[in-house]
């Protein structure tokens, strides 16, 4: 084989290749250096293309589009129209509930409160619920919320949004995880918040944190799984808290400890 | 530097209540646009950012992304059941845009709003990450439109050579010949104005 093309060199990084011509360029890359700092080249310049543009998936969407997004009956829709739909979508649900449907919801309503500007000033106080006792349902949840926000499938599009700045989250650096960003979110009724942390460290993966305003009384520790989805969960001071991720339970005990910490200053 | 090829996401034909979208009678109009709309909404940052490269202008860019919702949801009939969303999406927002190129003399006016707004209290390293991304985002718009979509495509939404050749309505072959150009002439543009003598690490401070 010849000496490869700008074109395959491309198409080789872009993993466009069949598995013959790919070991032939691996080959060559061994065996040129000037080959190599091509690859290297043309990688860089790629990563600050999408390092350019990613910035744009964390900005709010724009009122107008979300209104687009929902058609023309809502293309007039005002800050009292979208809050007027939160209050509807926050009315108690059904328990028969699948955990897949809530997110769609949960989008939906992220981003009308992302569009309007994400401010807990704005979130209205939710009605005090007499029929429903939500908490089981949302724990049980908890391990399909993850594996959906944690799949780069399914949650594309689905961006975790920055807060503001005075807004206080709780800081898991000390366990290696950097704070991502948050979604509000309605969990059988009830305002909740789902934050995410990532980390480069594969082995530890994504940790998500849910706060629920909602609580039927305080208890202890509850520890649960769905698939290889761990969750952890308890309520304190009339909210639910549970962490979920797919390391082991005891770094996420660990986190337990110093969230709850955290969470009762806050 | 890392030479080894990519590891694309394993992307899945739509599924669950995505699919549903086509399988939902035509008779159900409402039932049907609730449906799309939610598909719209979790699509819109991907559309925005594609809008973003294509124009240039953030303004322009939101104008593009309104206006293919508002085709989608017209249109909502047209999308067939088993194919991706996000890429009939891509398709309108490209076909609204090349539109929106031959309707008019396109000049391409000064960024109004997206320059970079540096703070004086700025980190010097930040700054330096914001005035290279800054760098590659004009260089961009110094492409072809056709290459700008592909690269926008392939190399920013991490789509396949198949499904960016769909999108754009061409061959595979035309979508690796433009991607390959527009790759060089990028790189050749960015080594010239000194973005890549600006480290990956400065680049991430930006975020």
């Amino acid at each position: 084989m010849s000496k490869p093309t700008d074109e395959r060199l491309i198409a080789y990084l872009d993993g466009e290749l069949g598995d013959d011509e790919r070991a032939q360029i691996a080959h060559w890359l061994e065996q040129d250096a000037d080959l190599r700092e091509r690859a290297g080249e043309l990688s860089e310049s790629a990563a600050l293309l999408r390092a350019a543009f990613d910035e744009v998936l964390r900005e709010p969407v724009p009122e107008r589009l979300m209104a687009a997004a929902h058609g023309p009956a809502a293309a007039g829709a005002t800050l009292v129209d979208l809050a007027a739909a939160r209050e509807q979508r926050a009315k108690p649900r059904t328990r028969e509930r699948r955990w897949w449907v809530a997110p769609a919801a949960a989008a939906a309503i992220a981003g009308l409160i992302v569009g309007i500007g994400i401010s807990r000033s704005v979130l209205p106080e939710q009605p005090a619920a007499t029929n429903v006792t939500p908490a089981p349902s949302f724990v049980e949840n908890l391990g399909g919320y993850y594996v959906h926000y944690t799949n780069a499938d399914t949650s594309e599009g689905t961006s975790f949004d920055k807060l503001p700045p005075n807004f206080r989250v709780p800081d898991l650096k000390p366990w290696g995880l950097e704070f991502r960003g948050a979604r509000f979110l309605m969990a059988e009724g009830h305002e909740a918040m789902q934050l995410l942390y990532s980390t480069d460290n594969k082995a530890l993966g994504p940790v998500m944190v849910f706060v629920g305003n909602f609580s039927d009384g305080d208890r202890g520790v509850k520890f649960s799984t769905s698939g290889n989805v761990n969750v952890l969960s308890w309520r304190s001071h009339g909210h639910t808290y549970a962490i979920t991720g797919t390391v082991n339970t005891n770094y996420l005990w660990n986190i337990h400890n110093d969230l709850a910490y955290q969470f009762d200053g806050i | 530097m890392p030479v080894a090829p990519r590891n694309k996401p394993d992307r899945q034909p739509l599924s669950g209540n995505e699919a549903s979208v086509g399988s939902l009678p035509l008779s159900g109009r409402v039932a049907m646009s609730v449906s799309v709309s939610d598909q719209l909404i979790a699509v819109l940052p991907r559309m925005r950012r594609f809008a973003r490269g294509l124009t240039g202008s953030a303004v322009e860019a939101d104008d593009l992304v309104q206006a293919a919702c508002e085709r989608a949801l017209t249109r909502a009939h047209q999308f067939q059941e088993g194919t991706r969303f996000d890429s009939w999406m891509f398709r309108i927002v490209q076909t609204i845009w090349i539109d929106q190129l031959r309707a008019r003399d396109t000049r391409r006016e000064e960024a109004e709003d997206e320059g970079v707004h540096l703070g004086t209290d700025e980190p010097g390293r930040r700054v330096e990450a914001r005035l290279a991304l800054e760098e590659v985002r004009n260089a961009l718009q110094d492409l072809p439109p056709e290459q700008r979509a592909a690269l926008m495509l392939v190399t920013v939404d991490g789509l396949s050579y198949k499904e960016a050749a769909e999108i754009a309505g061409v061959p595979v072959g035309t979508i690796m010949s433009r991607l390959a150009r527009a790759r060089v002439a990028l790189q050749a543009r960015l080594e010239a104005g000194g973005s890549l003598r600006r480290s990956t690490e400065d680049v991430k401070a930006d975020g």
